[in-house]
């Protein structure tokens, strides 16, 4: 038998029962979007994170004070050593480093005239619109000078522009944080949360200012930018070396963005393969209800059979044509399950535009190479029942 | 037909083709064993956070400067603008209901003795602290009663600080260097063990004046309060509120989180995450019930000619639908059943072998995943009992 004989065969046999072709190709349909559909929203995610560390530049490294052993993650609340504007000023002379902006942070309400409305403030320099890629909507970011210089001039996170002064133009307006006055100077562009900060909802203020308005003397963060990609590990060296240097102790902490990229990336692999692997679990089932349809066929063809081998059949051509069958159902169910899934994604995104899911390559081609397995894999048994059959006792039971 | 011939007749037809039978209700089967296995671990993860947190007492709560808004957390950043104080704290002992009060604050700082140190967090904290955190002191003592404004050079660790820096040698009596300030050792905790990857062995307690000094603090990030009972929760918490939102003249700047509350945030996510999980399993049972339908079709195309002659034999077309019916329903549940065993199987197999795994089935997943086989049955069995039954008596017989 030819391979085309083998698959016009195998095509016949399927045509014949029509409705338990289409049960069985449907139920490895439906396992397989399944499986492509979580994937394509797994990867979504993973590209999702990406996106917003790209905005983040990929040149960041992050400083921020303390170390801790146990957690190794970034440590919270109090430390013997701060950060300090002197210690911002000793990094930003490092040479492998291009740009550096200081972040003091606090939480206050902003008033202008009646309305008032919480918000994170940051204290930082002009710097900071370069390193983190900020884009001004309307006016100026801070201007640049001296940090040690404080200053009136304050920038609004959108959101925070418009609840406050809703249709008028905020620039050159006074506003209120606390007892002190500020006059805005610019407002950001709309840039939506990013992962830490929601910028849309905060204000930028001169760092030397915020630290006089929230009574601290210390830094939250110093956030560097790296001069070249390649340059992230000895620069990050270069800032460890300097602050135990200046501290007499290693009491800071210095993220690279790969690595906080890559921690998330794996978490969201992990995710997604966890999910796959129970989605797949019906890929099971579904292999079990071909291999139950195939027995039924055997059963129903051992006159077949018997012709078949009768007129000289090798017993590997019946299981070829056999395991041709069951795998041309699973396949079929694979590229149904891919076009539903797909689909599926595709309906999924126009309605949550911002959220890239689409399914991966590699996720298509391990679909079809799955189904194919399933073929294979469930229709061997059926396949070899069929071979085993002897042709005279199977001819007479006619 | 009568039941008991009705249910005699269908066991005849589904043992008559074992394999096929057998096969159809392994589909149902993986379906519900999986359903069961993921609930188990869904319910498992969330008794044991309750137990984690149910450790610290239920009567519990944290007060934290700052209003939970953008951040999700309080005071994550400090510098709001209204403090939370010591004096704040101390005036909540006045609240009715109040048992202890815990002024509270902490920082990350290298805790040295001799030539070994070690990073870890350090808690500012005052004597109540063992009674609120139910956390029990291994040698010496905790930190005594005393003015909490007043500073003092003493330190409890934790037992895994303990360890290492001091080995097996006993650290009561002896000095260690936080920052630049030294302490006196005057106890050592019972060692408890991680809370949610959070280990709390790992630290070590002063008072809170000093540590807020050593920190550079001036304010405290952290009140605890203990209710004298669960029921008096409530009422302690809007007395908590009423105090300091009068002390921060008027403005409500801090959140207060009860222990029940932080429960009932971990539940409902553990449980949403549990739902979705088990629902993608579900899909299974979806394609277990297809395959049971493809079977039953070509069940009754087999035997159009035994329902010809039921029909002819007086049986109703009521009559042929329940029996196939029942045949469907019968294949699903036997593999709803043996899949429940099956996991409940791998259960026992996974806690010999990962012991320290959550698992803990709900009754109510087992009850549900049975009745679930049971109408994924009757539904994959509709289309092909109503074929049957609407077959025509005569053209089935010629059939044969």
């Amino acid at each position: 038998m030819r391979f085309l004989d083998l698959l016009a065969f195998a095509a016949g046999a399927l045509r014949g029962h029509r409705l338990r072709t289409a049960l069985s190709v449907a139920g490895v349909a439906v396992g397989i979007s399944a499986v492509v559909a979580l994937t394509a929203l797994g990867e979504g995610a993973r590209r999702y994170v990406v996106d917003q560390f790209a905005a983040l530049g990929s040149n960041l490294l992050i400083v921020l004070p303390g170390k801790v052993e146990t957690t190794g993650g970034a440590p919270f609340g109090g430390v013997t050593r701060d950060l300090t504007l002197d210690d911002f000023r000793a990094i930003a002379r490092l040479p492998r480093v291009r740009r550096t902006a200081p972040l003091a942070v606090g939480e206050d309400t902003v008033h202008y005239l009646d309305r008032g409305r919480a918000v994170p403030v940051l204290g930082t320099t002009s710097e900071f619109a370069t390193v983190r890629r900020l884009e001004m909507a309307s006016g100026d970011f801070l201007p640049p000078g001296d940090p040690e210089q404080g200053g009136s001039e304050i920038v609004l996170g959108m959101t925070v522009a418009q609840e406050l002064f809703r249709s008028e133009n905020p620039l050159g307006r006074i506003v209120r944080v606390g007892q002190w006055r500020f006059r805005v100077v610019g407002v950001l562009a709309p840039r939506g949360r990013s992962l830490t900060f929601n910028l849309d909802d905060v204000v930028l203020i001169p760092v030397r200012t915020a630290m006089r308005v929230f009574n601290r003397s210390t830094l939250f963060r110093i956030l560097i930018d790296v001069r070249a990609h390649a340059e992230m590990e000895a620069a990050k060296k270069d800032v460890e070396t300097l602050m135990t240097e200046r501290h007499r102790a290693e009491d800071v902490t210095v993220i690279t963005q790969d690595a906080l990229l890559s921690a998330f990336s794996s978490i969201l692999n992990a995710l997604t393969l966890a999910l796959v692997g129970i989605a797949s679990v019906s890929l099971a089932v579904a292999g079990v209800g071909i291999m139950n349809v195939m027995l039924v066929s055997v059963t129903e063809r051992r006159a077949e059979i018997g012709l078949l081998k009768a007129l000289g059949a090798a017993d590997r051509q019946v299981l070829a044509a056999f395991l041709a069958e069951a795998v041309l159902l699973a396949s079929g169910g694979g590229v149904a399950g891919l076009a539903v899934g797909a689909g599926a994604v595709r309906v999924f995104v126009s309605f949550y535009p911002s959220f890239p899911a689409s399914p991966p390559a590699w996720a298509i081609a391990a679909a079809l190479a799955l189904s194919f397995a399933v073929g294979v894999g469930f229709g061997v048994w059926p396949a070899r029942r069929a071979t085993r059959l002897d042709p005279v006792a199977a001819l007479a039971r006619r | 037909m009568e039941t008991l011939e009705l249910v005699r007749f269908v066991l005849g037809a589904l043992t008559g083709h074992r394999l096929r039978s057998v096969l159809s209700a392994l589909g149902v089967a993986i379906g519900v064993a999986a359903v069961v296995l993921l609930t188990s671990l869904g319910e498992g993860t969330r008794q044991y956070i309750v137990r984690q947190f149910s450790q610290f007492g239920t009567n519990l709560m944290a007060i934290n400067p700052g209003k939970v808004k953008t951040f999700g957390f309080a005071g994550a950043f400090g510098g709001t603008t209204q403090r939370l104080t010591i004096d704040d704290a101390e005036a909540l002992r006045r609240v009715p209901g109040v048992e202890a009060v815990v002024s509270a604050t902490f920082g990350q700082a290298r805790v040295e003795a001799g030539d070994r140190g070690r990073s870890v967090y350090v808690y500012g904290v005052t004597h109540e602290l063992p009674a609120a955190w139910t956390v029990t002191v291994a040698q010496g003592s905790f930190l005594p009663e005393m003015d909490p404004h007043r500073q003092g050079s003493f330190a409890v660790l934790g037992p895994k600080v303990a360890r290492e820096l001091f080995g097996m040698a006993s650290p009561l009596g002896r000095r260690v260097r936080i920052g630049s300030w030294s302490f006196l050792v005057i106890g050592v905790m019972e060692a408890k063990g991680q809370l949610l990857g959070f280990d709390i062995d790992d630290v070590a307690y002063i008072p809170v004046a000093t540590a807020m000094s050593l920190f550079n603090q001036d304010q405290l990030l952290e009140v605890d309060v203990v209710a004298r009972s669960t029921e008096a929760v409530p009422g302690v918490v809007s007395g908590i509120k009423a105090v300091l939102t009068a002390r921060h003249r008027g403005e409500e700047d801090f959140t207060v989180t009860t222990q029940t509350e932080m429960l009932d945030t971990f539940g409902r996510i553990i449980g949403i995450i549990t739902a979705a999980v088990t629902a993608i399993a579900g899909i299974s049972l979806f394609v277990g019930a297809m395959g049971i339908l493809t079977i039953m079709w070509i069940s009754v195309h087999e035997r159009t000619g035994e329902i010809g002659l039921l029909r002819a034999l007086g049986v109703t077309e009521r009559g042929v639908q329940r029996l196939f019916l029942l045949e469907a329903a019968l294949l699903a549940m036997t593999g709803g059943v043996a899949g429940v065993a099956f996991g409940f199987g791998v259960q026992v197999l996974a806690r010999a072998f990962v012991p320290g795994l959550p698992l803990a089935t709900p009754v109510g997943a087992v009850v549900a995943a049975l009745v679930m086989s049971f109408v994924v049955g009757i539904a994959a069995g509709v289309i092909p009992a109503r074929h049957a039954a609407a077959l025509d008596p005569v053209d089935a017989l010629r059939a044969e």
